[in-house]
């Protein structure tokens, strides 16, 4: 296919699921700042960090913990504002662009939800959804981009399009998982000691801004312990968003773009980056003994995701 | 109530479907299914198809706006009518017309025997900027120029079809066309039944198949694609709309390269050969090296691999100098000279300023004439005589002057009304319209798309019925036979 379409292809699966991922971020520590005995800034900071914003919010509003205090202002700016790079309606119409680019690529069906969930976050409606009923606007925003995510699964052909799509999705959403996962595993554990009750409700909290509770309980019978959760986050084969299950997704969905016996088709280092991550994910999932071992696991596959993102980019995504 | 009970036509004006005695016979029952619906719910229903245009993105990018700002294009839920008989007449007249011109074109880049003929004084036609000297001599692949032609058509007080316009470098619309269609049938779907209308979802299948006949090469390892100028284009919707329906890549001139006089695109796998590019590029845009030296638009080389047969361009390059409206006076002579026949279709009596007699004339009949520039679309460059001001009147007196062959004039045509609905009134008033049916010509001949865009002046009182300048649309319903 095209360069530039795979292009386009790629980022309007990045954005979707963006847009996805920061609505369910919100939404769950929204909730948490209701219930959990915690500081808001403990709540709020670890969200903007994921985000990618802390710099920008130190710079816009003071580095201290009032600035990451307000949660309002942390939801208010990830959800609207169209300089941030995350937020919600940005990515909504990131997506969108990117999709209005290759309409003769997207289903009429996908290109239909994504243009309404666009049209949404410019209106009315949404501001007012989002003043009055929080929780029910975030519950929109993620089951519209979900919608379009399922969409493009059972209306278009399973075919390099979609493939390059998948592909955005994945390195989108273990790009999330990663980052998620090592701020909230170092605020968990680097506080001190918490009282045992803080704690779980901080690892269920994580799971949840991750759609993990459920998965979770299944895997572990209702135990909650911290080496289970990051264990569980970082090594289960069949949670669709732990690193293991996205890093080879996205393997197999470039093995299908770019097969590894063909040797003479441009995708040859992109793909080699993938298999080794994807080694290097399943040697130490199980061998995870501190911390540290997590953080630096973690931020291995950050800079990773980001160096693929570069070589795809220049082998076939048509970068110059 | 009928719907269309307090409807009144204009006088001196023909109106499509109602006469002052009402309803035309040809359309009297389905007027009647029409009429039931009542102003409230065709309202509900106005609001709904406009909803959902937006809702699919069917809209177009606004020019004078910066990034980003999309439109609706205006639509009116009231279908306009056509009889089986009118068009039959209508689609034996493109026919010949798009022989004759498809002839026209073959000859202005080869012999040039209608000039050598005195037909028409060859300043016409060498001296428009449209015409291209250095395509003289190149054959098209395939053997076509005119392979999507729009003939923007209108009526007179009599209910005789004109011929306004010939558009057939790239005219647009026809995705609004088959968009129209589904909401209409969603609306009417009674009335729809009971008309028996000429289908027009096929439009994209036999564009497919037009484009697929002028390959360079023959076989199943053929590639076809649309080329864009990007998502800012006004008609962007439409050039994604045509890809996906024909299953086709949307590329952008970046995408494509030539090497060795063959045309590639870019690929996830490595170049891969283009047989046949229906552009919708502006033809100044297409090849830095023969046609705009300044633009960075463009791919480098393309109209050698097109001069050397190797990728067929739909439509042709150069074709701009048939549809010149200083050229347009001259189209039935074309029909005489080059097919021996008369011409079935009449066209709208034109004064040509270059023509000492005609220049003449039009300067002392400013007041009651549109003067319009050749080389200006979407009704810009005009003079409304019957309008005007004194002051745009001797405006254009001084550059006719000035620039004789820049000009035309045509006595203003009470173009016809159709009941178009007016929503802030909740009413059916008489607009006027008129109607650009396609027609596709493909190795084997023209083929007329039964049905075509009407477009409708929406504001009181105008006669410009182009979108950007306060026009809609509305569905044409092509009856298959006239009503029992």
């Amino acid at each position: 296919m095209i360069s530039r379409v795979a292009d386009h292809c790629f980022w309007f699966g990045r954005y979707v699921e963006r847009a996805e991922s920061t609505a369910r971020l919100l939404a769950t520590t929204h909730n948490l700042a209701l219930d959990a005995e915690l500081e808001p800034a403990a709540c709020w900071r670890p969200v903007v960090v994921v985000a990618g914003e802390e710099a920008a919010f130190v710079t816009r509003w003071g580095d201290d913990d009032a600035t990451f205090a307000d949660g309002e202002r942390v939801e208010q700016t990830l959800t609207w504002d169209d300089e941030t790079g995350v937020s919600i309606r940005r990515s909504v119409a990131s997506a969108r662009w990117n999709a209005r680019s290759i309409r003769e690529v997207v289903s009429m069906e996908a290109w239909e939800s994504t243009n309404e969930i666009h049209l949404y976050m410019r209106g009315e409606t949404a501001r007012a959804d989002f003043a009055d009923r929080r929780q029910d606007f975030y519950r929109r925003v993620r089951s519209s981009t979900q919608l379009v995510l399922g969409q493009l699964r059972s209306t278009m052909l399973h075919d390099e399009p979609l493939d390059f799509i998948w592909l955005g999705v994945m390195v989108e959403r273990v790009s999330q998982t990663a980052r998620i996962l090592d701020v909230h595993h170092h605020a968990i554990t680097a506080g001190g000691r918490r009282h045992e009750v803080v704690a779980t409700s901080l690892w269920l909290s994580l799971l949840r801004s991750l759609s993990g509770y459920e998965p979770f309980m299944k895997r572990n019978q209702g135990r909650v312990a911290s080496d289970q959760v990051v264990r569980f986050l970082i090594g289960e084969d069949r949670f669709p968003r732990s690193v293991a299950y996205c890093v080879r997704s996205a393997y197999e969905r470039l093995c299908a773009i770019r097969p590894p016996a063909a040797a003479d088709l441009p995708g040859g280092q992109s793909l080699e980056r993938l298999r080794i991550l994807d080694e290097l994910v399943r040697a130490q999932r199980s061998e995870l003994h501190d911390g540290e071992d997590v953080h630096e696991l973690l931020t291995t596959v950050v800079d990773e995701i980001h160096a693929l993102c570069e070589s795809l980019g220049k082998e076939l995504l048509g970068h110059a | 109530m009928s719907l269309f009970a307090d409807y009144r036509p204009l006088p001196g004006t023909f109106d499509e479907v109602l006469d002052e005695d009402g309803a035309r016979p040809a359309f009297r029952r389905v007027l009647e299914q029409l009429g039931r619906m009542s102003s409230d719910e065709l309202a509900r229903h106005q609001q709904l198809a406009e909803l959902a245009l937006l809702n699919q993105g069917v809209t177009f990018s606004v020019y004078s706006d910066n990034r980003g700002t999309e439109k609706i294009f205006p639509f009116c839920v009231m279908p306009r009518l056509v009889s089986a008989a009118d068009f039959a007449h209508i689609e034996k007249g493109l026919e010949q017309r798009l022989r004759a011109l498809g002839a026209f074109l073959d000859d202005i880049y080869d012999g040039q025997r209608i000039l050598a003929a005195g037909i028409i004084p060859p300043e016409m036609v060498l001296g428009s900027s449209t015409y291209r000297p250095m395509l003289r001599g190149v054959k098209p692949p395939g053997g076509v120029r005119i392979h999507i032609a729009g003939v923007d058509l209108i009526r007179d007080p009599d209910g005789t079809w004109r011929v306004l316009e010939d558009n057939l470098r790239t005219p647009s619309g026809v995705s609004y066309v088959v968009e129209n269609r589904v909401i209409s049938k969603r609306i009417f779907p009674r009335a729809f039944d009971l008309a028996r209308v000429h289908r027009v979802d096929h439009y994209p299948t036999r564009l497919a198949e037009t484009l697929r006949s002028v390959s360079p090469v023959t076989g199943d390892d053929f590639t076809a694609v649309v080329l864009t100028p990007g998502p800012y284009n006004s008609a962007y919707f439409e050039h994604s709309f045509l890809a996906r329906t024909m299953g086709l890549e949307l590329v952008q001139a970046p995408d494509l390269f030539v090497d060795g006089d063959m045309a590639y695109v870019r690929t996830t796998r490595g170049p891969r050969r283009v047989h046949v590019i229906y552009r919708r590029t502006d033809e100044d845009f297409l090849d830095p090296d023969v046609f705009r030296p300044d633009s960075v638009l463009g791919v480098r080389g393309l109209m050698r691999a097109y001069a050397a047969g190797n990728v067929a361009l739909a439509n042709a390059p150069g074709n701009g100098v048939a549809d010149d409206k200083a050229v347009y006076p001259f189209v039935p002579d074309m029909v005489k000279f080059y097919l021996g026949e008369e011409p079935k279709l009449a066209q709208v009596q034109t004064y040509v300023c270059a023509r000492d007699d005609d220049r003449q004339y039009v300067l002392e009949h400013l007041g009651e004439l549109v003067v319009k520039a050749v080389d200006e679309a979407g009704g810009y460059g005009m003079l409304m005589g019957p309008q005007a001001s004194a002051a745009e009147i001797e405006e254009f007196r001084a550059k006719i002057n000035a620039t004789p062959r820049r000009y035309i004039a045509q006595h203003r045509i009470e173009l016809s009304t159709c009941p178009t609905w007016i929503g802030d009134r909740k009413v059916l008033a008489p607009r006027r319209v008129d109607l650009r049916p396609y027609v596709l010509t493909s190795r084997a001949g023209p083929w007329v798309l039964p049905g075509g865009l009407t477009r409708v002046a929406l504001v009181d009182g105008s006669y410009v019925v182009n979108s950007s300048q306060g026009g809609g649309s509305t569905d044409t319903w092509v009856l298959k036979g006239d009503a029992p």
